[in-house]
């Protein structure tokens, strides 16, 4: 039992990762454009792509494909924003139309080039590491480590960085900070780059470990909103605990009553939410 | 001048007459393909169309369909339904009042197939389909008749062979697609293996979208099963099933007896996970007639060619035969007679007959050989060849 019981914990603790890599980039864009962006699993989506041509069809070395893929992943979404979506800052109901509508577009552009079927990529890291009974795959453990070193940095950007403190005071008060003498509209196009790089990179790390999709995007994307319902729509730190927190009870739930119930109880935990805590466990009031 | 222009016009003319002399002299035949020929499903769909039209080639190559001393050319006559009833509906219209076909081959998808075959019954189409759903064949149809096997059909002989082969195996899990097609097949698997006297230690339902199967394979694992049935489950997502057990230390044989595509497992899988799984395999690619057919296949479509291709094959050849045997291409009540009294026939796959008596209630199923296959170092390899009985 104390066996399964860790498996269950480390099974939760790779999930979550990869949950809060997706709700963080979600998340910041709502906290900063009050745009609620549909198309952030077709970013995953697209960062898979990049894997399956660059390391996968082109050859070129795993980790550098990761980088190449997840910059042009970035760069995508800085020209979304900036043709499709700055107009719609704030408007919540018309950019979440608008981003449905470049989801959608995404989704087809992918199918017509790369096909509808499901395709793979070799495994750059192969093996497991079998702990005390617990089989750990070797390439969730690298996958694990690289979210957890950009979670750090992201972290430390916000913290630290002089456009991760003026995304924050965006964030907090458009008007008070370009009275500041910070741009709006930069760190829009910045906080959306940076939303969908890191939607990107969570593509890019899973693409060797599952199958790759033009539809792969549809349940990462469902999950990040639940993640940022449960932490708090906006709030960084929400997407941590909510990450975590779905990701134990999806490992859990999935593993004693199957995939379906999880699915369930996940959802039963946002409608609780949204009917004793609407701000999220960690959101502010509005 | 005005001379040479008449003795052009005359020429013309002549040339003409004599054009239509020599189209009179080979009736023309249509028959009908309705089935998914561009986008999604259309990998499968065009095995329809590219059946029949290699059928029909052949014989009009050979100098044509003779039948009751009058030689016809055969035309087809084909309409992509996109994989949608909707547009397989106006397809089957456009056949039956426009082109005014008796005889249709698709289409291909328990939507399509369940949405023209009430079109089919009314106007006396006499129609070879394909789909999953036992439906198809409900209500005892009378021109309706379906020429692939579902896993209704093959997963007997598959199990036996497992049975008959692998007799250290007791416990069976099954892991099928949470929708009507996994429900439909992980009944008929469950019957199957049950009736093989296999004690079924579990029977899992995922989401189509579901990738990461680590609490389910847990789950599974803890109920010890010897072998993990993949039924009707994708070909890469069984692939990633495969992978993610081995991964968690998942010692025992996989099957999927429930549709091909051997490549994309592996390729999900990797070769070392895949290696051993018993697969059903649609069509023997060592026929040495299945190259010729791919070749003939790359001349309309773009390969790689399915194998769905083989059975449309094989059902418009004995279509064509029972027109001859009826003597008729117009009377479709004789033709359809001769086309259920003809079996067993000898077509590319083997010997096929009609049957599904107990299923069905009709016999309206034809019913092909099985091939067992093994995956081995990575490819698809025959291990046994089941007739039918």
């Amino acid at each position: 039992m104390l066996q399964l019981t860790i498996q269950i914990a480390v099974n939760g603790l790779t999930f979550g990762l990869i949950y809060i890599l997706m709700a963080l980039g979600f998340t910041l864009i709502f906290g900063i454009m009050r745009v609620v962006n549909f198309a952030h699993g077709e970013f995953y989506m697209v960062g898979a792509i990049g894997i399956l041509l660059l390391f996968g069809t082109l050859g070129f070395n795993y980790y550098l494909s990761i980088v190449f893929a997840v910059l042009c992943v970035g760069l995508l979404g800085v020209i979304v924003e900036r043709v499709l979506l700055r107009g719609f800052v704030g408007r919540e109901l018309n950019s979440m139309i608008m981003a449905l509508a470049v989801a959608i577009t995404l989704q087809a552009l992918a199918a017509i080039l790369f096909g509808p079927q499901e395709q793979s990529v070799a495994r750059p890291v192969t093996g497991v590491l079998q702990v005390a009974g617990v089989f750990i795959p070797r390439d969730r453990i690298v996958v694990g480590v690289i979210a957890l070193a950009v979670l750090i940095a992201f972290y430390l950007f916000l913290r630290y960085a002089r456009y991760g403190l003026a995304m924050r005071a965006v964030a907090q008060d458009p008007a008070a900070a370009a009275l500041q003498g910070i741009r709006p509209g930069f760190i829009y196009s910045l906080a959306f780059g940076v939303g969908s790089l890191l939607a990107g990179l969570a593509g890019a790390l899973m693409a060797p470990v599952y199958t790759i999709s033009p539809f792969m995007g549809d349940v990462p994307m469902m999950m990040a909103f639940i993640v940022v319902i449960l932490g708090g729509l906006g709030s960084i730190p929400g997407a941590v605990v909510g990450g975590l927190l779905l990701g134990f009870v999806e490992s859990l739930f999935s593993t004693f009553f199957g995939s379906t119930i999880a699915t369930m109880i996940a959802f039963g935990m946002v409608v609780l939410i949204l009917l004793f805590k609407p701000s999220g466990l960690m959101g502010r009031a509005q | 001048m005005r001379k040479s222009i008449q003795a052009g016009v005359i020429a013309v003319a002549g040339l003409a007459a004599f054009g239509s002399f020599q189209a009179s002299a080979d009736e023309v035949l249509t028959i009908g393909v309705v089935s998914a020929l561009e986008g999604p499903g259309s990998e499968w769909g065009r095995g329809v169309d590219g059946g029949t039209r290699i059928a029909a080639k052949e014989i009009n190559e050979a100098g044509g369909l003779t039948v009751n001393g009058t030689t016809y050319q055969i035309r087809v006559r084909s309409y992509d339904d996109g994989y949608a009833a909707a547009r397989a509906v106006a397809a089957v219209t456009r056949l039956i009042e426009q082109d005014r076909v008796n005889f249709v081959l698709g289409p291909l998808g328990s939507g399509a197939a369940l949405a023209v075959k009430p079109m089919y019954e009314e106007h006396g189409i006499l129609a070879l389909v394909n789909s999953y759903t036992p439906e198809t064949l409900a209500d005892n149809p009378q021109y309706t008749y379906r020429v692939l096997p579902t896993t209704a059909e093959y997963v007997g002989p598959i199990v036996g062979w497992i049975n008959e082969n692998h007799p250290d195996i007791q416990r069976v899990a099954i892991i099928s697609p949470n929708d009507q097609t996994g429900w439909d097949s992980q009944k008929s698997q469950v019957a199957t293996y049950e009736e093989f006297g296999y004690d079924i230690v579990g029977t899992e339902l995922f989401e189509r979208a579901t990738r990461n199967f680590q609490p389910f394979v847990t789950r599974i694992m803890a109920q010890q099963p010897d072998l993990i049935e993949l039924d009707t489950t994708p070909p890469g997502t069984a692939g990633l099933i495969i992978r993610q057990a081995r991964e968690m230390g998942y010692q025992g044989m996989f099957s999927k007896i429930g549709g091909p595509g051997v490549p994309e497992i592996v390729d999900a899988a990797g070769k070392e996970f895949a290696e051993g799984t018993v697969v059903y395999v649609a069509a023997d690619t060592e026929n040495p007639k299945y190259a010729e057919m791919e070749e003939a296949y790359a001349e309309i479509y773009p390969p790689p060619m399915n194998a769905f291709n083989v059975f449309f094959y094989d059902a418009a050849h004995m279509l064509f035969e029972a027109m001859q045997r009826a003597g008729t291409v117009e009377d479709v009540e004789a033709v359809r007679a001769e086309l259920l009294a003809m079996a067993p026939y000898e077509g590319m796959q083997g010997t096929l007959v009609w049957g599904g008596e107990e299923l069905y209630g009709n016999n309206n199923q034809l019913q092909t050989p099985t091939f067992v296959g093994l995956i081995q170092d990575g490819k698809e390899v025959i291990v046994d060849r089941i007739a039918v009985e």
